[in-house]
């Protein structure tokens, strides 16, 4: 001991205590040495006024209550989970990624793999094939058989999880029983949370592992305040090693993990400052210890799975699919059937060749027997992301090539592309100029002083393709190699043009402009495909091409063969994490339900997710436990603010333990809602009020662990005169209070539920609760009683009526918990429940829709090919048989009709109307617009997926 | 505890008593630093008379002398070698000439720079005549010599304030003397203050800000002396022209925010301090750091209307009722003063940079497809909107006796140049899908309840008498008479297939403040009507400054490059502190004298690197505190704090906000950031050499200086001219970025 104490006590004056930093718990004493230096700081790193909480811990009674709040949270999310029968929101994207891992299909997504996986799995267990696309909103679910029953268990059985952690992560800050059991039913009670978790969606994976992060963090923090004595002890390594693995689940759902991982790199740097100023207990080499032991725990452990869950997602998708277009042709050449046969090296005049861009996926040089309909109104050159034909260049010299044979004076030439066919392969080098001949249309890539399709920039002009079989062409024509040395492998392809390993420019030799293009799309006449252009001033990247497919006559069979080299595991995942980064930065164009984060905490507005037959999910919060939430945060700040200026005043607040640890632990937790909202205000993208959920949660703990303190904790509040005396001693005014308020909640709860849940609702009873204009579901949605809803399951026709947008709300499942609520039928003709009669047909349709004979099939069988599309029709048959046109029933139909007029209604073949009108003639007549009102009035309201889709290749071509 | 202590890490623990100091005694490893004064009196006590005693005594003026002649031979030797317009001059020499023929004109920087140049301009004689063309030759009578000498002045005067600087901030003799040769030996700072640019000025304004800074620093242990205050006063006047000049100039007005509040909130603590006098002090600050600024930055806006009162190219970026007041106007010049039914008229929306609701033949391509409205500054007949009376009323009759138009109305607007009426539906808007779209659609016929829109008086500057409308001074909101929306142009474009021109939606939110939903008559026309004069109303000067300003912002930060577009003149931000590229400034042709702007190399990575050497100081001797040395003194962490941190803190100011910017950013965006990381370089060199033997210090900083000379000869063709064919300085291109020579 004696080396390691300080000189003897009277050398040092003990500054006063209050010059202690506000917010660190441990005891801290400031020492000064000598009037003229700073003082510096001494103390023990144990934090007073803690006891182990530890989970192993728990009292019975404390697992009685866990199992009646998680039995509670079970019944409260499962109930009627297999409500609504269809496509919900996000389910769109999810679903369908779920039906792609199935399928192997690559697809690109701005979120890691995990959540997905998991769904995938649920689904799988299920049965589910993957033959079901989720294409949009309000789709069936039923008729398909799609288990997604099981698939919204996952979500839910995370949800009811989500409680057990509330209630286990106030127990582990402390809190008594009674707070942790109100806490959790909170969480339970909490309608956003529960929508959120009842649906295919990510969120509610989201908010388990960030709960579980907090959960074993909290618990590791303890073990830590504990002092040296459980440093490195089994516990402290297991709540240290799963908190590292939490956050890699929890990254492993969503980047907003990031937010949760920087809560805890901030707490972990705070706790190793500590460490490093406790000078008798943590020499230099313990202090390393804990160090390298959080440096492995926190970062190795959380990376590793990070990969791991990529690793499975690159085994899981093995076939190319339509995220293709965003990878890289390495990456795209390690799926199955896109691998590409080994390509002849050397490049040489008379070769064939296809043109890749560099930059951009866009894809191939391509042009077809179509014009640009403006500028020059020559055949248009394109981008085009898939292998044709189309594709293909003959790579000509800028002169034909003499024929000796025939005269040896060397006048003659020989004429005509193929000109280089029968002679030795000259190699095309750096600097070589070459003309590029279209072989499908006969026409040379060409370029001149035209404005460009769509861009109008002046440093920019057209590229078309020009001239006619036997043209000789023109000296617009002729374009000269330039080799990007830098991005080129190989000394070989430095100097010459090789397949793949050389990137090259391609000068247009009358102009100087390169040949570029961009991410800009052509009009439907260009069929959407990527403009090029040439560029004067075009950035580098996006001006350098390489060659792909490379054949010549001459070549042998032996020639140097090169292909595209493997990028391996680290190469694909650095670039699928690259080009989620871009494209979830792109994601800013706005959307009709999006809100910015100033409108989170006081819940200004929510989400449609759904609508149809006069019920609707909205995701909205309770909006008690919402903003009482968001007051306990406030509470803390303006707390804190007062502090601090009390500190600087020389006050001794921190000297109190419970003052200390009030502001040490509400801090904490403060500290993860603030990192898990604030970094939001500097997205620009997209963003919706579920991103606020994981704050909520620790918004709710915040709330919660308040109550404790000021109900079972502070003794005493304020000082001399003013001084208040806590309830502390009486236990029983802070649990009536706490009832009290978990009782409101509840009654809150169950007046929004029919949101939550889509259940029936009335007009009257939405419009009471309906309490701003901008919480803006639609109250003209539901009818005036509940008797209407079975009176639309009665009258003959409504029956029908409600079926005429694909059967909305479909026959009772029959897992109904509660039968008689939930089945509409109470006397009169059932409609024939959609799952039990199927029937199939196979109908042949041409490009534009139009049925096709079986003549007309045959005659077409060979000449082009067939793909297959499956679709389901609901066929309306009513008493005697006859079948009902859909149209006509939906014109007439009784019950509602008013109501789908402006009614929610989406996901029907009505809100396709918008935006799919023609190119609208300049003179519009009064009825098209009526019309365009009318369907745009039908879509109004309509519950749109979040844009998180990535955009869909445009593979159409006309061939 | 302490045996186990004592076996895991004995060599530790020994290591930690000897480095353990015991209290009082001075630390052994530092030189404590010998106070200035008494320093001085020794020396007079010798008397000796020798020379070098003389320049020693008389340093304080005679390096100051020295180090500025130096400045303004290098600043201004061979200045009009090059009789062409160089770089940016093609801007600020057009903007002096705006002044010069006091028209109106809209930029993105604040006027106090620009009105210099015209000051510059004036004084030589010049008549404004010119038109400042990128590349082109001055004519004769255009002193531009003149000119860039006056805007140089700004540059050779940064050098004396760096060393006041460097000696308010206590570093030794030799130091002063580095920091000195650093800002004058900067190939960088020479160049650019060599035409008319306003980067000169800046530096200038922000050299004094420092220096303000430092000296107010200074004198804090004599608060409310007279020299105290001057000093406040003097910052806040400093502060304030450097705002004026760029807005660059709110990362330095920052920095000595910061060092205000730090001073404020310790002498918070402390409880022996009276409250009146700690009121005194925040009020004092109040007004020279925040009252003081502001009123020489709107003295600056004031002074640019007084001068430009004539009508010119940034009209239409202000409000009508300005516009209106400008001589020369066409805005409100013989408009009739209330509108009737009938009456042809522009509406102009008056949201900070407003345009002119407008709509034009091309339809959306998505949506209704109907035909575009946009909002567009650009004035033409397809601005023109007709008052038409809606459709539940009788036609319109032109031989009815008029009916003016009021608060309340419904009326509809019909475009004068397609006929069709304004209309909007409950189509998203194509960008910003939460609002309706507004097109424009039928014609006086056809159409429906959709083209109603019903007026809402917000304010008029002219009359509390609602019932009219009246040219200019009304402004108006437009609610849609189905939706319940209105009519909205904000600060969005529309992509190319709207020609880049404001989206005009109409939003569901009712915000009776929200200024972008505001409109008013810009041009009306009624031949019925007699014309009327609704320009003689002012427009009151706080709302002018305030419009002009958020209208700046709005297009500062449009000034968003294309992203396809390969510019060689910008670079990032990253690339500054490596001195990893230069910047051409004229045109490269052998006939041309050719300027590049680039830094003096070892200026550039001496001080970049001793902003990490400081940040690696700072964890060391942290990290040091909490283990518990205390080997620092207050003094050397007064110092440490002061002279290191504070600049420091200056360049991250400086140097981190165009890290966050989407704008396009040029090389000289750092200047102001590599004088903080001077003052850095400075300061590492001070605190390490502070314990060597004279000798060595006095050996090392020779060679410092001998370098910093040396690289700046070496380069010199680069800031004074070089003519003759770019090869012949090939030799200097050390990094492929260095574009001096072609390759």
């Amino acid at each position: 001991m004696a080396p390691k104490t300080r000189s003897p006590a009277p050398a040092h004056r003990e500054t006063q205590p209050t010059a202690a930093q506000p917010g660190t718990s441990p005891q801290k004493q400031m020492v000064q040495s000598s009037p003229n230096k700073p003082p510096y700081p001494s103390y023990d790193y144990t934090s007073k006024g803690v006891r182990d909480t530890s989970i192993n811990k728990l009292a019975s009674s404390d697992y009685q209550a866990l199992a009646v709040v998680t039995l509670i949270a079970l019944f409260v999310r499962v109930f009627r989970i297999y409500q609504p029968t269809q496509v919900v929101f996000d389910e769109v994207h999810f679903g369908g990624f779920a039906s792609k891992y199935i399928k192997g299909k690559f697809f690109m997504d701005v979120h890691p793999p995990l959540a997905k996986l998991l769904l995938t799995l649920a689904g799988w267990l299920a049965g589910f094939d993957g033959e079901f696309d989720f294409k949009d909103i309000g789709k069936d679910y039923l008729e398909p058989g799609v288990p997604y029953v099981a698939m919204r268990m996952l979500p839910a059985i995370f949800g009811v999880m989500t409680v057990s952690a509330m209630f286990l992560a106030l127990k582990v800050a402390g809190c008594r029983t009674f707070t942790a059991t109100m806490g959790a039913l909170l969480v339970v009670f909490e309608n956003g949370l529960l929508t959120q978790s009842r649906l295919i969606l990510l969120d509610s994976p989201l908010v388990i592992f960030t709960a579980m992060t907090a959960v074993s963090w909290m618990s590791f923090t303890n073990q830590h305040e504990l002092g040296p004595s459980k440093a490195f002890k089994p516990a402290w390594w297991f709540w240290l090693a799963f908190s590292g693995l939490c956050l890699g689940a929890t990254a492993s759902v969503k980047w907003v993990g990031l937010f949760t991982i920087a809560w805890v790199g901030s707490l972990t740097a705070l706790q190793l400052w500590v460490l490093l100023g406790d000078t008798r207990n943590v020499t230099a080499r313990i202090w390393f210890k804990h160090l390298f032991a959080r440096i492995f725990c926190l970062i190795v452990i959380p990376i590793a799975f990070y990969m791991a869950m990529f690793a499975i997602h690159f085994v899981c998708l093995v076939n190319p699919g339509d995220g293709d277009g965003f990878m890289s042709s390495e990456f795209q050449s390690t799926l199955n059937t896109k691998s590409m046969a080994d390509v002849p090296a050397d490049v040489a005049f008379g070769a064939r060749v296809s043109l890749r861009h560099h930059n951009t996926q866009g894809g191939y040089l391509h042009s077809h027997q179509h014009m640009y309909p403006e500028g020059s109104k020559q055949q248009q050159i394109t981008l085009y992301p898939h292998k044709d034909d189309n594709n293909m260049w003959l790579l000509e010299n800028t002169t034909q090539p003499i024929n000796w044979a025939i005269d040896p004076s060397g006048n003659t030439t020989i004429p005509g592309p193929m000109a280089w066919d029968k002679l030795d392969p000259e190699f095309i080098t750096d600097g070589s100029v070459l003309r590029l001949y279209h072989i499908n249309s006969d026409r040379r890539l060409h370029s001149h002083d035209v404005r460009p399709p769509v861009t109008e920039a002046d440093w920019q002009q057209e590229v078309s393709a020009y001239g006619y079989e036997g043209f000789e062409g023109d000296a617009n024509d002729y374009f000269r190699v330039e080799i990007v040395k830098s991005l080129s492998h190989g000394a070989a392809a430095k100097e010459r043009v090789r397949t793949i390993e050389t990137k090259f420019r391609l000068v247009h030799i009358m102009t100087g402009c390169a040949l570029f293009s961009h991410k800009v799309k052509l009009p439907d006449w260009g069929f959407e495909q990527q403009e090029v252009t040439c560029a004067k001033q075009g950035t580098l990247p996006n001006s350098i091409w390489y060659i792909e497919q490379n054949a010549h006559p001459m070549l042998k069979e032996d020639s140097d063969k090169v292909n595209y080299r493997n990028p391996g595991f680290l190469g694909k995942f650095w670039e699928l994490q690259k080009v989620m980064w871009v494209t979830n930065a792109g994601l800013v164009e706005s959307h009709a339900w999006d809100s910015r984060p100033p409108s989170w905490p006081i819940l200004r507005r929510g989400i449609n997710f759904w609508g149809a037959a006069h019920r609707q999910i909205y995701l909205i919060g309770n909006p008690i436990i919402w903003w009482s939430s968001t007051a306990a945060i406030g509470l803390y700040v303006a707390f804190k603010g007062l502090s601090v200026l009390r500190w600087q005043r020389s006050c001794n607040d921190y000297q109190h333990d419970t003052f200390r640890r009030f502001d040490y632990e509400i801090g904490m937790t403060a500290l993860g809602w603030a990192f898990h909202y604030f970094p939001f205000f500097l997205m620009d993208r997209q963003l919706f009020l579920h991103h606020y959920f994981p704050a909520l949660f620790f918004a709710i703990m915040a709330l919660s662990q308040i109550y404790d303190f000021v109900m079972f904790r502070v003794g005493r509040f304020g000082e001399g005169t003013f001084s208040l005396r806590g309830v502390k001693h009486l236990p029983a005014v802070g649990m009536v209070a706490g009832t009290l308020f978990l009782a409101l909640s509840i009654v809150v709860f169950a007046l929004y539920a029919p949101l939550a849940y889509g259940n029936q609702w009335t007009k009257s009873q939405c419009q009471r609760v309906k309490l701003f204009e901008s919480w803006d579901w639609d109250c003209d949605n539901f009818p005036a009683t509940y008797e209407q809803y079975e009176l639309a399951s009665t009258f003959p026709g409504s029956g029908a009526a409600a079926a005429t947008s694909q059967a909305e709300h479909g026959p009772p499942p029959p897992i109904a918990e509660d039968p008689s609520k939930d089945v509409f039928v109470t006397g009169g003709p059932v409609p024939p429940p959609g799952g039990s009669i199927t029937e199939e047909k196979i109908e042949y349709r041409d490009e534009n829709g139009n049925l096709l004979d079986a003549e007309q099939v045959a005659a077409l069988q060979g000449a082009v090919s067939f793909s297959t599309r499956y679709e389901t029709r609901t066929r309306l048959v009513d008493e005697h048989g006859n079948e009902l046109l859909n149209e006509i029933v939906g014109e007439d139909a009784g019950g509602y009709a008013g109501t789908s007029a402006d009614g929610v209604d989406p996901g029907t073949a009505n809100a396709k109307g918008e935006g799919q009108g023609s190119a609208a003639p300049p003179r519009v007549g009064v009825k098209e617009d009526v019309r365009k009102e009318k369907a745009v009035n039908d879509a109004r309201a309509t519950a749109e997926p979040e844009s998180e889709e990535v955009v869909r290749e445009t593979g159409r071509d006309e061939l | 505890m302490a045996a186990q202590d004592a076996t895991t890490s004995a060599l530790d623990a020994h290591g930690d008593a000897r480095k353990r100091h015991v209290a009082g005694q001075p630390n052994g490893t530092f030189v404590p630093v010998i106070p200035r004064v008494p320093d001085e009196k020794e020396k007079a006590k010798h008397k000796t008379t020798s020379l070098l005693q003389t320049l020693d005594d008389y340093e304080f003026i005679i390096a100051p002398l020295i180090f500025t002649a130096l400045a303004f031979f290098t600043r201004m030797w061979k200045i009009g070698l090059s009789p062409i317009v160089t770089w940016d001059e093609a801007h600020f020499g057009k903007f002096g000439s705006h002044y010069l023929k006091r028209e109106f004109y809209f930029d993105v920087h604040p006027p106090l720079g620009k009105m210099l140049v015209g000051l510059s301009g004036l004084l030589a004689g010049y008549n404004g005549s010119f038109e400042f063309k990128s590349g082109e030759t001055y004519p004769e009578e255009l002193n531009y010599t003149y000119m860039r000498v006056f805007n140089s002045a700004f540059g050779a005067l940064c050098i004396p304030l760096a060393y006041f600087t460097a000696k308010e901030l206590h570093f030794k003799r030799p130091t002063v003397w580095l920091i000195t040769a650093m800002v004058l030996c900067e190939n960088s700072y020479t160049t650019i203050s060599r035409f008319i640019l306003l980067d000169s000025m800046l530096l200038f304004f922000t050299f004094t800000t420092v220096f303000t800074w430092a000296k107010f620093h200074n004198q804090r242990h004599d608060p409310f002396s007279p020299e105290w205050g001057f000093w406040l006063m003097m910052s806040g006047l400093s502060i304030g022209c450097v705002c004026s000049v760029k807005w660059v100039g709110m990362f330095g007005t920052a920095l000595v925010g910061l060092y205000t509040i730090e001073d404020l909130w310790n002498k918070f603590g402390n409880l022996r301090m009276p409250k009146v006098e700690l009121a005194a002090h925040v009020g004092f600050r109040v007004v020279g750091l925040i009252i003081l600024p502001l009123m020489v930055y709107m003295f600056s806006f004031w002074i640019h209307f007084l001068i430009l009162e004539n009508s010119g190219p940034g009209d239409a970026q202000m409000s009508s009722l300005f516009q209106a007041n400008l001589r020369g106007t066409e805005v409100g010049k013989d408009s009739p003063l209330e509108i009737a039914l009938g009456s042809r008229a522009t509406l102009k929306n008056m949201g900070y940079g407003g345009g002119l609701l407008h709509s034009h033949v091309q339809t959306f391509p998505e949506g209704s497809q109907q035909q575009q409205i946009t909002c567009y500054h650009h004035k033409d007949a397809n601005n023109d909107w007709f008052f038409y009376p809606n459709r539940d009323e009788p036609l319109f009759d032109p031989e009815a006796p008029l009916k003016f138009v009021g608060n309340g109305d419904t009326l509809r607007f019909v475009h004068a140049q397609t006929g069709r009426n304004l209309h909007s539906h409950q189509v998203s808007a194509p960008v910003t899908k939460s609002d309706y779209e507004v097109s424009c659609y039928g014609n006086t016929t056809v159409g429906d309840t959709k083209d109603h829109w019903i007026i809402e008086v917000v304010d008029d500057a002219a009359s509390s008498d609602y019932s009219k409308i009246r040219t200019l001074t009304t402004a108006f909101r437009l609610k849609h008479a189905d939706l319940g929306c209105y009519l909205r142009a904000g600060n969005v474009n529309l992509p190319q297939w709207g020609f880049k021109q404001i989206e005009t939606t109409c939003v569901k939110v009712n915000k009776p403040r929200d200024v972008y939903t505001h409109w008013n008559v810009e041009s009306h026309w009624n031949e019925k009507l007699p014309p009327g004069d609704p320009g003689s109303y002012k427009s009151p000067f706080l709302r002018d400054f305030v419009h002009l300003n958020v209208a700046m912002m709005t297009s500062n930060n449009a000034l968003v490059p294309d992203p396809d577009k390969q510019d060689d003149l910008a670079s990032a931000p990253w690339q500054w502190p490596l001195l990893n590229v230069g910047l051409r400034m004229c045109s490269w042709d052998d006939e041309t004298v050719k300027y590049f702007l680039l830094g003096n190399p070892l200026v550039y990575w001496g001080s970049t690197a001793s902003l990490g050497i400081f940040v690696a100081m700072l964890a060391w001797y942290l990290i040091r505190w909490q283990r518990g040395y205390d080997e620092l003194t207050w003094a050397q962490v007064d110092h440490f704090h002061y002279s290191g941190i504070y600049p420091v803190i200056g360049w991250v100011l400086h140097y981190l906000p165009f890290l966050a910017m989407a704008r396009v950013t040029y090389v000289h965006h750092y200047y102001p950031a590599l004088y903080f990381a001077i003052l850095c370089a400075g300061f590492i060199v001070d605190w390490y050499t502070r314990a060597l033997p004279k000798r060595v210090q006095w050996t090392l900083f020779s060679v410092l200086y001998a370098a910093v000379v040396g690289l700046y000869w070496l380069f010199r063709a680069i800031s004074f001219g070089m003519e003759g064919p770019n090869q012949q300085w090939s030799h200097l291109r050390w990094l492929e970025g260095w574009k001096m020579a072609d390759e």
